[in-house]
């Protein structure tokens, strides 16, 4: 876990000059927050903070400066410049801009770039070995059709990769189920279950 | 979205400090940023503008915990969806709870949220998500309800109001409910422990609040005690597409069956119909004493949808419900349980 | 020069009909495709829109609150920055590239639900959307007409300004009906659909010596920069749209919208590049969908099953001032041997965004109405439904007598029918059970016109590789593999050595990839310029002595594995013929198919589409047809309805290549599961505005809504439709697949639903 620097946070809180309620919202922020919100917008807006991040995606470590309300995707996409994932919805309702963090698959959309500072963040640009040699999924996927237009196809790959890590593999109803939150309006799902299922044996046996 | 800002906590009583030293500098717009799948979401919609956001993530090395033990199961409130509903102890011991995690959103967006964050999760009403509609008293308190006479195909019938039908989406709500799950919370005066079921307020009479937390208070830890209903358990959602779809009507039901068949204690939580997290202590007294047989099932589904109130897209909802429920309880007493009578 | 002879006739490795695996596979596998707003920029500014949060009614101001001065905005454009600065321009209906009359951000006037009324300009995409949110607009809001059932709908006869649709009156329908053994008279509707492709509606637009450069998905390069052109009024020349791959379009990319008029204004006005990411639901009003029908069709049969009329009335939804309409009644009317026939379309003007092309547009709703009819016909004749369609099979359609130029239908039925196992069906409604589930069993006819049009491609060869040049689009089809296949075909080359060049509207034109007809007009004007080559090369060897070809018969001479040869198998080195004419030889092909009105290839390239073929065609009605079956199964006691098992059988004359053909298909199948079982935009009449604009309430099917889907393939060859016999698949799966569910669920349910979607709510009738 990345330690967050001090001075980089208090300089939002600094800003703030605004003092009358004290409720604060747990986790996703309660409806005493949202009233309060809505009631409330403040008389001096706060100002959008451009801040220096460093990331890790694909091995390396990538130095821009961002906005704080950048998300993991939009960094990926706009900051470093990978834009094979992908933005079909940016409120987590597609999976096209599914990436790993620290090995877990998530939505890019839905995460603050700020937050995966020290963490390990692999994108389907990274997927392949060093030399290109593709990975057996990307392989699979291309053997049996798994893909039209090639837009999901990213979250897609990125998405079945840590579905067989899981060990939601076992069978094709398992993988039918595990790969929901991939939406392909192509619809190539039949063909992505089959590309799943050859890739599990070959990354089971490797 | 609003500018916001941002700090990372490593420890709860730090967070629920830099939270309210957050709130005191902005007019009580401070947030927890937890999984992010919700309150990211709303941010980017204008529904939700917090001013400064407390990063709990890390707290997950100390409240990430699973355990289940002869007291019953507990759950650190950053605990992941995803790990709670794969982990081995909790399919065996608490299959309603497994299922109703397994059953929401996706396998992403249940790698991401934690399960603290995941009871306070919003409505899906359009009208709240939405702010280019005017009326909304969930947003915008007095400004009236644009559901009542709109597009309410999703809406509850029970526990609304004339200010509000919005449902509360959330599954494992109801699972929580259903076993009388508590919820461990820490404020700036230090800890409590409250019922899951006095956590949100039961019916929409201002609609614009939705749960008894205190300014600053930070959920830590989740717990369902143990108890002989809890293995025999279950979880059926009914939806539009198959997966990744919010319930339209859902059942969380734990029974515990006598070798007589006789119902002893019957569990019954009831999702997509209501304002909140519902529990159906009426169904329940109906089965209590009684053999769970297709009459009894209808009966107690019956009295669990008692009071319905419809606004008209949303007609069919108390008939789907009550066989939502009826499916779920037949379901649940025939289901094989390793070592149960 | 070695002169040679080889006896053995060549291979060519994934030519026509191979099963070639996508050429660009590798490329979208490892995130290497660039699709529109993957493109690099330097320095871009951020546009983000406000769309309007009334459909009908003015704008009296726009408060820009703090919304300037937050940092990172740079410009804040309203129709008072944006007012003359665009020309209206021509629909498709019209003969021009737009969709709609509707010009935005050009007065007050707001006339449907999310038009745009600002576009913030910015830094960043996180200030835009920001400062976006911060305006507040006042409005004088009038009460919207929003859809059937409204009153204050518009009613127009749909021929009215479509000079070129027609009704149709053949015999005395209403006289044999009342004379019918059977009828059925049943209405039915479908709901508005939105294209939803999961790539969103992006622009990137910047200007340099006065020339503008466009990076935006299209489905019809040379349209997009015309159109643009002509509401920007410059020269087209000074246009450029570069799209090579596109995110899933299904119609929604074809028309020009103002929305990159727009944002190239702002790239003007700013002096730089200026980058769009449209939101998901702006994407519901700023472009176009498949609007909500309704039909009443009537069919009478005699008790041997014989169709003896139809009548089928239908009312489509459109804006105010457009009269688009799909009007699906060419091809009902067309699908069966029925000697009495009437058909009525009406518009209906509504307040709302104007609808447009949608994957198969009309033949999806109208299909649906017809083929669910038909079904209702079978159980009133108390006939086997595959039956009823057999005794009925048209080869001459029945409202301009013309002949069908293929027509397998029954042999889709058969070969579909026998993989399903449809022999083996208990017709009794309500038949089968399967524990908590009803199972039921349904079919259908799948039925898509065979369009082409003129078509340029530049090609070129040397004695090592091709190049295939065309401004042609990857929307998923396969397109850029199977124009490598045509040229590998006539080039005698291995598919691998050629490269296919696309996504600019730069290289030579090519029609909108609509109506599913690119396959056929892009391929064959590929082969009409690998034809050119050959006759080049050709031409050149037969005339040098010192060629082994020397004084041959240059017709004879075919291009194969390297070779220049004849046939008997003498052949000159490909290098050697190629040699004489500078090491390679390039042409510019352009086919234009007779069944397109003279001219269209000239047309072209100032972007005047003309197809030609379909019900359209003076000699032959040209189409590609299949049958679908379905099984669903439908939850005894809380109705949810799952389709389990899918097989549907296709004849479209040449199948280009196996893979991509499949997938296609397969894809339209799903997409008739969406519309029977989840796709429906929802709309609040009091405002005539989509409600469930998102992705998680607007539903497509998932991985897990879907089972393994049978594909198979029926062999046909007709050399009528053009002259590689290419039909085109593209929309032809999901045409009937609705019905198909529909049909099944009632003989699981012994409910009948005839308005779409299928909802849990519309199963629930009767007692547990």
């Amino acid at each position: 876990m990345t330690k967050q620097d001090d001075d980089t946070i208090r300089g939002g809180l600094k800003r703030r000059s605004f003092l009358q309620f004290g409720a604060i919202a747990p986790f996703g922020a309660t409806a005493l927050l949202a009233a309060r919100a809505q009631a409330q917008t403040p008389t001096v807006p706060a100002a959008a903070a451009d801040m220096p991040l460093v990331l890790r995606v694909n091995g390396q470590s990538h130095s821009f400066v961002a906005d704080v309300r950048t998300t993991l995707l939009d960094a990926l996409r706009d900051k470093i410049g990978l834009t094979g994932s992908k933005k079909g919805c940016d409120h987590g309702q597609c999976g096209a801009c599914t990436v790993h963090v620290d090995g877990r698959r998530v939505l890019g959309c839905l995460t603050l770039a700020i937050s995966v500072q020290g963490k390990e963040v692999t994108t389907i640009e990274g997927l392949a070995a060093q030399d290109g040699t593709l990975h057996p999924m990307q392989t699979a996927f291309i053997e049996h059709d798994a893909f039209q237009c090639g837009y999901c196809t990213s979250g897609q790959i990125m998405s079945a990769v840590a579905l067989v890590q899981e060990g939601h593999a076992e069978s094709d109803d398992d993988i039918r189920e595990y790969m929901s939150g991939n939406l392909c309006r192509c619809a190539a799902y039949p063909n992505i279950v089959a590309a799943v299922s050859q890739a599990k044996t070959q990354m089971q046996r490797t | 979205m609003r500018p916001f800002s941002y700090q990372q906590s490593t420890d709860p009583s730090q967070a629920v400090q830099a939270g309210m030293a957050g709130d005191a500098a902005s007019a009580g717009t401070t947030a927890y940023l937890a999984g992010g799948t919700s309150l990211l979401d709303l941010m980017k919609l204008d529904v939700l503008r917090p001013q400064n956001l407390i990063d709990i993530n890390p707290l997950h090395a100390t409240h990430g915990e699973i355990t289940v033990s002869a007291t019953g199961l507990r759950l650190g409130a950053l605990a992941r969806m995803a790990d709670i509903a794969d982990n081995a102890d909790v399919l065996r011991d608490y299959p309603v709870v497994a299922q109703s995690l397994q059953l929401a959103a996706s396998a992403q967006l249940r790698n991401m949220a934690s399960i603290g964050g995941n009871l306070l999760q919003r409505t899906r009403c359009s009208y709240y998500r939405d702010t280019s509609y005017a009326a909304c008293n969930k947003r915008i308190p007095g400004s009236g309800c644009a559901a009542m006479d709109g597009v309410n195909r999703i809406h509850a019938v029970l526990g609304v109001t004339d200010k509000c039908i919005a449902s509360y989406p959330g599954d494992f709500a109801q699972a929580m409910i259903a076993l009388d799950g508590q919820v461990e919370l820490l404020g700036p005066n230090g800890k409590r422990s409250i019922p899951f079921a006095q956590l949100h307020l039961q019916a929409a009479v201002s609609p614009e609040v939705e749960t008894t937390l205190r300014p600053g208070e930070l959920i830590i830890a989740l717990t369902i005690p143990a108890g002989p209903h809890t293995a025999r358990s279950g979880y059926i959602k009914v939806r539009d597409r198959q997966s990744y779809a919010f319930a339209i009507a859902s059942a969380a039901v734990a029974l515990d069956i006598g070798a007589d068949g006789i119902v002893r204690d019957a569990r019954i939580g009831l999702g997509g119909i209501h304002y909140a997290p519902y529990r159906a202590t009426a169904a329940e007294a109906v089965l209590r004493g009684r053999a769970l047989d297709d009459a009894s099932a209808t009966e107690a589904a019956t009295a669990a949808l008692q009071g319905a109130v419809t606004h008209g897209h949303n007609d069919y909802k108390p008939e789907l419900a009550r066989r939502t429920l009826i499916r779920a309880l037949i379901h649940v007493r025939d289901m094989p349980v390793a070592g149960a009578n | 020069m070695s002169t040679t002879t080889d006896p053995n006739p060549p291979i060519i490795q994934g030519g026509i009909g191979a099963a070639v695996k996508r050429i660009d596979g590798p490329l979208k596998v490892t995130g290497g495709a660039k699709y529109a707003s993957d493109m690099a920029v330097t320095n871009p500014a951020y546009a983000y829109f406000h769309t309007s949060a009334i459909a009908l009614g003015t704008i009296i101001d726009i408060d820009e609150g703090d919304a300037r001065a937050l940092p990172g905005v740079i410009d804040i454009m309203t129709w008072h920055s944006v007012k003359g600065q665009l020309n209206p321009i021509k629909t498709f209906s019209e003969g021009g590239t737009g969709g709609t009359k509707i010009l935005m951000m050009q007065g007050p006037e707001i006339r449907h639900d999310g038009e745009i009324i600002a576009v913030i300009l910015a830094e960043t995409y996180e200030a835009a959307r920001d400062a976006s949110h911060r305006l507040t607009v006042r409005y004088e809001e009038r009460d919207p007409v929003a859809t059937f059932g409204d009153e204050g709908l518009v009613a127009e006869d749909a021929t009215l300004k479509n000079a070129m649709f027609k009704n149709v009156q053949v015999g005395d329908a209403d006289a044999a009906l009342s004379m019918a053994f059977a009828k059925v008279d049943q209405r039915y509707s479908t709901p508005p659909h939105h294209h939803n492709p999961i790539e969103l509606f992006t622009t990137t637009a910047f200007w340099q010596n006065g020339e503008l450069t466009i990076y935006e998905p299209s489905q019809y390069m040379v349209g997009t920069q015309h159109g643009v052109a002509e509401m920007l009024g410059i020269d087209p020349a000074r246009v450029r749209v570069i799209s090579h791959y596109v995110g899933g379009a299904f119609g929604s990319k074809a028309s020009v919208t103002d929305r990159t008029a727009i944002v190239a204004l702002a790239a003007k006005r700013l002096n730089r590049p200026v980058k769009l990411v449209a939101t998901r639901d702006q994407g519901f009003t700023i472009a176009t969908y498949r609007a909500e029908t309704q039909h009443r069709v009537k069919l009478g049969a005699s008790e041997d099953g014989k169709i003896t009329a139809l009548i089928h009335e239908a009312d489509e939804v459109s804006s105010q001032p457009d009269s688009y309409k799909v009007g699906g009644t060419d091809m009902t009317t067309r699908m069966y041997a029925i000697p009495n026939i009437t058909s009525k379309v009406t518009i209906q003007h509504a307040d709302r965004n104007t609808p447009g092309f949608m994957r198969a547009p009309a033949e999806v709703p109208y299909m649906f109405a017809l083929e669910s009819a038909v079904d209702e016909l079978a159980y009133a004749l108390n006939m086997d439904p595959v039956e009823l369609r057999r005794i009925n099979d048209a080869q001459v359609e029945p409202v301009g007598g013309l002949p069908y130029s293929s027509r397998s239908l029954n042999e889709c039925y058969a070969t579909a029918a026998a993989a399903f196992g449809w022999s083996g069906r208990n017709p009794e409604p309500m038949s089968t059970v399967d524990g908590d589930w009803q199972v039921g069993w349904g079919c259908a006819t799948a039925c898509y016109p065979a369009n082409i049009a003129a078509c340029f491609a530049r090609v070129t060869l040397t004695a090592t590789d091709a190049m295939v040049e065309v401004a042609g689009h990857e929307i998923g089809t396969g397109a850029y593999t199977i124009y490598a296949q045509t040229a590998a075909d006539r080039l005698g080359m291995p598919v691998d050595r050629v490269s296919v060049l696309m996504g600019d509207s730069r290289l030579p034109p090519a029609p909108v990839a609509g109506g599913s007809n690119n396959a056929a007009s892009i391929s064959n004007a590929v082969a009409v310029g690998c034809a050119m080559v050959r006759d080049q090369v050709a031409a050149a060897a037969v005339a040098d002595p010192e060629s082994p070809l020397s004084g041959r018969d240059p017709a004879k001479l075919t291009l194969a594995d390297g070779t220049l040869r004849d046939t008997d198998g003498t052949f000159e080195p490909l290098a050697d013929a190629l040699a004489r004419l500078g090491g390679a030889v390039e042409v510019l092909g352009g086919n234009e198919p007779d069944s397109v009105k003279l001219g269209s290839l000239a047309g072209l390239r100032s972007a005047k589409l003309a197809f030609g073929g379909g019900f359209a065609d003076p000699k032959k009605v040209k189409a590609s047809f299949g049958a679908e079956f379905v099984e669903v199964r439908v939850h005894r006691l809380t109705r949810e309805v799952r389709v389990s098992r899918m097989v549907g059988a296709f004849a479209a004359g040449t199948i280009m290549n196996p893979i991509t053909a499949r997938s296609q298909l397969m894809g339209g199948m799903i997409w008739g599961v969406s519309s029977a079982l989840h796709e429906a935009t929802e709309i609040d009449p009091r405002y005539a505005r989509y409600t469930n604009d998102n992705l998680a309430e607007y539903l497509i099917p998932v991985n897990a809504d879907i089972p393994n889907v049978d594909v198979l393939f029926v062999a046909e060859t007709d050399r009528d439709v053009n002259p590689l016999g290419i039909k085109g698949v593209g929309e032809l799966g999901g045409v009937g697949t609705d019905a198909a569910v529909c049909n099944a669920i009632y003989h699981a349910t012994g409910i009948r639903i005839r308005d779409l979607p299928v909802r849990i709510e519309k199963l629930l009738t009767g007692a547990v």
